[in-house]
């Protein structure tokens, strides 16, 4: 194998890691926070990929940055209305509820999906600016695939100094130790529980709209994204975005390997990295041990 | 008799022996309503045997379904409802009971009958090994490592093509041509799956069964008085891997096939959504969400493709305002009037209390 073509490999499992993390990033943000696992979480992420190939629709690639603006602003809405009519009622409730409520919520709205934009898979091309491709000794790379790993990064960077440069970041991260002496201290526990929702919805949004160009957009992407995402998170740890982002960078090149040389079994990997994880470290590899 | 704050306990009135029950009133049924419980049994089971004769074939399958479903989702309710532990993974050892009979009849053309008596058996060793490993997390890992080894035995049976048949799943003359009768299929469903509940209510009922129940409650007082909490989880996961392989062989004589999507994380979560919709605090609410939930998925998908809509919504609903389920709605009735009496009871004792520090 020459170096080319190991380096493609390399920059391939990045740019999955890079659209990993952004869905697994709000995955764990929300469980941080709220200590609830959100099933529907992989339905957003669509939503968001569905809102792009809508707008960007027949005009080939013109409106796509204009898409991929308002999408996720579109999905934030969309998880704000489910934290408001029934997230905020479960998060005091025992895992079954809460499971089962947002697996609830997921049938929803994979069901309205289907209503809305029907059963045939869409596709969006990369805008002209990024639709060409690099060469690394002989190898082509597309140049979208190093924008969506450019963008990993800088929502990773944009989320760390969220959490630990600006006032809500602070509020968020006290939430965790203690929402009800956050409450007395006069934060609105509940209207930051809405935030976080939407945050959380904001990132699936970005996840699914920027993952456009790179594949087919279908009504099955969030049942696939989703179990992914939970894989990534747990292996983390849930509750650190940190561990979302080695998790993220663990599984996609598991996957890399496994489908150089072992592709039969490639899509077993992911499973099979989660279980060894948890079972030599039950939290997590950088979470923290949870009783609840 | 005294207590710390002066009062007379001794003065209670003897015979009162609902004193310390608050905590056990929910399990406990009176003499009188286990008559009638038993009663209600009898009646159900006779209506059973009689339907396998009147009703309509479309009716028996719809019957079959149901009582496989009810395994499985009892089987499953030992693992969450006694056991507390929320698992999203029992359809691992529902696939292996079907695949045993599957794969052993595709390949060696074993006999059905053998294959059906080693389908638990071989699930129970699953849930054995399987178990050591899940079972050393708790809460929503528990719940998302349970989920992964679903997706695991899917996703291996769904690549391993040459072996398993690949997504097609195995088709053929699994089972022997006495079963393929519906009639005859239903009477042979009804006798396993009674006998199966039957063996787990008396596994529930048991000094192990009341272990488990200790050990939900809570399980630092639990391991504060010396049982082993690994060890009682883990015979509980593997009871119910016993029994959700036996399910997975009922669905082998319900469906005459085996596929893929039996192990998936999908079909782990239909005992789930039953025993919810059935309630999990009694001991039959598991069976009660199957029928339901077979019943309601025929009657609505032949009216409408909004299937998974009103399913949706539906779960929403039971999970926000009714988690104990149709079986808790009912038990809530008649268990309010019991709590009222323990409330007047309570105010009693406090009132005879502040009276004894008056005089």
């Amino acid at each position: 194998m020459s170096w080319g073509s190991i380096s493609i490999a390399l920059l391939t499992s990045l740019s999955s890691a890079a659209s990993l993390f952004m869905v697994a990033a709000g995955l764990t943000l929300i469980f941080g926070a709220m200590r609830v696992i959100n099933l529907a979480h992989g339905s957003l992420y669509m939503y968001g990929a569905f809102a792009v190939a809508t707008i960007v629709g027949a005009a080939s690639g013109e409106r796509f940055w204009f898409a991929v603006a308002l999408a996720p602003l579109g999905v934030a809405a969309v998880g704000v209305l489910i934290e408001v009519t029934v997230m905020r009622r479960v998060y005091r409730r025992d895992h079954l509820v809460q499971l089962l409520s947002t697996y609830g919520i997921s049938l929803i709205m994979a069901d309205i999906a289907l209503s809305l934009w029907g059963g045939s898979p869409r596709s969006v091309s990369a805008p002209a600016i990024l639709a060409g491709a690099i060469t690394i000794a002989g190898h082509t790379f597309p140049e979208y695939e190093l924008f969506l790993i450019g963008v990993g990064l800088a929502v990773g960077l944009a989320l760390w100094l969220l959490l630990a440069r600006t006032p809500l970041g602070w509020r968020i991260r006290a939430s965790v130790e203690d929402a009800e002496l956050l409450s007395v201290q006069g934060t609105n526990v509940r209207l930051l529980y809405t935030a976080v929702f939407g945050l959380g919805a904001l990132l699936a949004g970005i996840g699914g709209a920027l993952i456009t160009p790179v594949q087919g957009v279908d009504l099955g992407m969030g049942d696939s994204i989703i179990v992914a995402a939970f894989i990534v998170a747990v292996i983390g740890g849930l509750g650190s975005i940190a561990g979302a982002a080695l998790g993220a960078l663990i599984i996609a090149v598991f996957e890399m390997v496994g489908t150089l040389w072992l592709p039969s079994w490639a899509p077993a990997s992911l499973y099979i990295a989660m279980i060894v994880v948890l079972a030599l470290k039950p939290w997590g590899l950088l979470g923290v041990k949870d009783n609840s | 008799m005294t207590v710390p704050w002066g009062g007379e306990l001794a003065e209670e009135p003897v015979g009162d022996n609902s004193r310390g029950h608050s905590a056990a009133e929910s399990e406990w049924v009176s003499p009188r309503g286990r008559r009638q419980q038993i009663a209600w049994l009898i009646v159900l089971v006779v209506l059973l045997l009689l339907g396998g004769r009147t009703l309509g074939v479309t009716n028996v399958e719809i019957l079959i379904d149901s009582m496989q479903f009810a395994v499985f989702a009892c089987a499953t309710n030992l693992v969450i409802g006694y056991g507390g532990l929320v698992s999203f993974g029992q359809a691992v050892f529902y696939g292996i009971g079907a695949y045993t009979i599957g794969l052993t009849w595709m390949h060696m053309r074993l006999d059905f009958w053998i294959a059906f008596g080693a389908a638990p058996i071989v699930a129970g060793i699953a849930a054995l090994l399987v178990g050591l490993i899940v079972l050393r997390t708790r809460g929503l890992y528990f719940a998302l490592l349970t989920l992964a080894f679903a997706q695991l035995c899917y996703t291996v049976t769904l690549l391993q093509t040459g072996f398993t048949n690949g997504s097609t799943g195995i088709f053929g003359s699994l089972i022997p041509s006495l079963l393929v009768n519906p009639r005859n299929a239903y009477y042979f469903v009804f006798g396993i799956s009674a006998v199966a509940l039957l063996a787990m209510w008396f596994v529930i009922r048991s000094p192990f069964g009341l272990t488990l129940k200790a050990i939900r409650e809570n399980r630092g007082r639990a391991e504060a008085i010396g049982i082993n909490v690994f060890r009682h989880q883990l015979a509980a996961f593997v009871i119910s891997g016993f029994f959700c392989g036996l399910a997975g062989g009922l669905f082998v004589i319900y469906d005459n096939a085996t596929y893929p999507h039996l192990l998936d994380w999908i079909t782990s979560g239909f005992p789930v959504f039953m025993l919810v919709i059935g309630g999990m605090a009694l001991f039959l609410g598991p069976a009660l969400g199957a029928l339901v939930y077979t019943v309601a998925y025929t009657e609505i998908s032949q009216r409408t493709q909004q299937w998974e809509l009103i399913f949706g919504i539906v779960l929403v609903i039971v999970a926000l305002f009714a988690p104990e389920g149709l079986g808790g709605l009912v038990a809530a009735r008649t268990g309010r009037r019991r709590s009222w009496h323990a409330l007047l009871r309570v105010a009693r004792d406090r009132y005879d209390v502040l009276r004894g520090d008056r005089v």
